[in-house]
C-alpha cells in the first residue's frame, strides 16, 4: 500500500493497477446490491440486446476507483471525498482493467486532490473516465 | 472585481455547491444559516471557490472564516 503524504502528491504524478473482472465478482456484487437487471445477470438478454454477453455492473467497474484512491493514490492516508464517473464502453467478465490516475489538482488550504481517472480494458480502450476529489489525512 | 460582483458570483458557487437555487448569503451567513453546509460541503465550496475566482486560499484563512462577509473580504484582497 502506498502512503504518499499531501505534500508529496504533485501535479502529473500518476499510479496505476490491473485487475480482471470474474463471474465470482458479478455474483458478490450482485449480493451486495441487490441489482438483479437482467443486462448484468441473464446471459440470453444480454446478447438479445445486442451486447456479447453479461454487462459488467457499472459501478463494479468504477468501485475499482475505491482501490485506486485507497491502496495506490494516495493510499493509506485516503478519504475520498467525491468521485464522478462516466461509462465509455461495456465491460464484459474476463476483461482486465487498467486503471490509471494522475494528480490534476491541489487544493493545499483543505488538503484535497484532485486525481484524474481513466480506466481501460486490455485491448486499450477507455471503458471509464472519471474524477476522484480525496483529502488526505496526514501531518495532523 | 467590486464587492457586489463578488456577491453575485459567490451566490451561484453557492447554489450550485448546495444545490438550492434559493440560497442568497449575505455578510452575516454562516454554517448555522444552511442545514447542508457541513465539513464535507465546506472543503466543496472552497475548492469551487479557488477554481472559480482563480485563487488559492491558505488553511489558516479556511478554518478562521467567520461568515461570508470574511470571506468576501479574503476574495476580494486575492483577485
Amino acid at each position: 500500500m502506498n502512503d504518499y503524504k499531501f505534500s508529496e502528491l504533485e501535479i502529473g504524478l500518476k499510479e496505476s493497477f490491473s485487475k480482471e473482472i470474474t463471474s465470482e465478482m458479478m455474483d458478490m456484487f450482485y449480493k451486495i446490491t441487490g441489482d438483479c437487471n437482467p443486462l448484468h445477470c441473464n446471459e440470453d438478454f444480454s446478447i438479445e440486446k445486442g451486447f456479447r454477453g453479461r454487462v459488467v455492473y457499472g459501478m463494479l467497474t468504477s468501485s475499482l476507483i475505491s482501490t485506486l484512491g485507497g491502496v495506490y493514490l494516495p493510499g493509506k492516508n485516503c478519504l475520498i471525498q467525491g468521485v464522478e464517473t462516466k461509462y465509455s464502453r461495456p465491460v464484459y467478465i474476463g476483461d482486465v482493467l487498467n486503471v490509471m490516475g494522475e494528480v490534476v489538482e491541489k487544493h493545499d488550504s483543505v488538503k484535497q486532490a484532485t486525481i484524474k481517472v481513466i480506466i481501460r480494458n486490455q485491448d486499450n480502450k477507455v471503458v471509464c473516465k472519471g474524477k476522484l476529489r480525496v483529502g488526505v489525512l496526514d501531518e495532523g | 472585481m467590486n464587492r457586489e460582483e463578488v456577491y453575485a458570483k459567490l451566490n451561484e458557487i453557492f447554489e450550485d455547491v448546495f444545490d438550492d437555487e434559493d440560497i442568497v448569503v449575505s455578510d452575516n451567513t454562516t454554517a448555522d444559516d444552511i442545514e447542508d453546509w457541513d465539513s464535507l460541503e465546506h472543503i466543496n465550496l472552497v475548492v469551487e471557490i479557488e477554481n472559480q475566482f482563480g485563487i488559492k486560499f491558505n488553511m489558516g484563512e479556511v478554518n478562521s472564516f467567520k461568515n461570508v462577509g470574511e470571506m468576501v473580504d479574503a476574495i476580494l484582497n486575492k483577485i
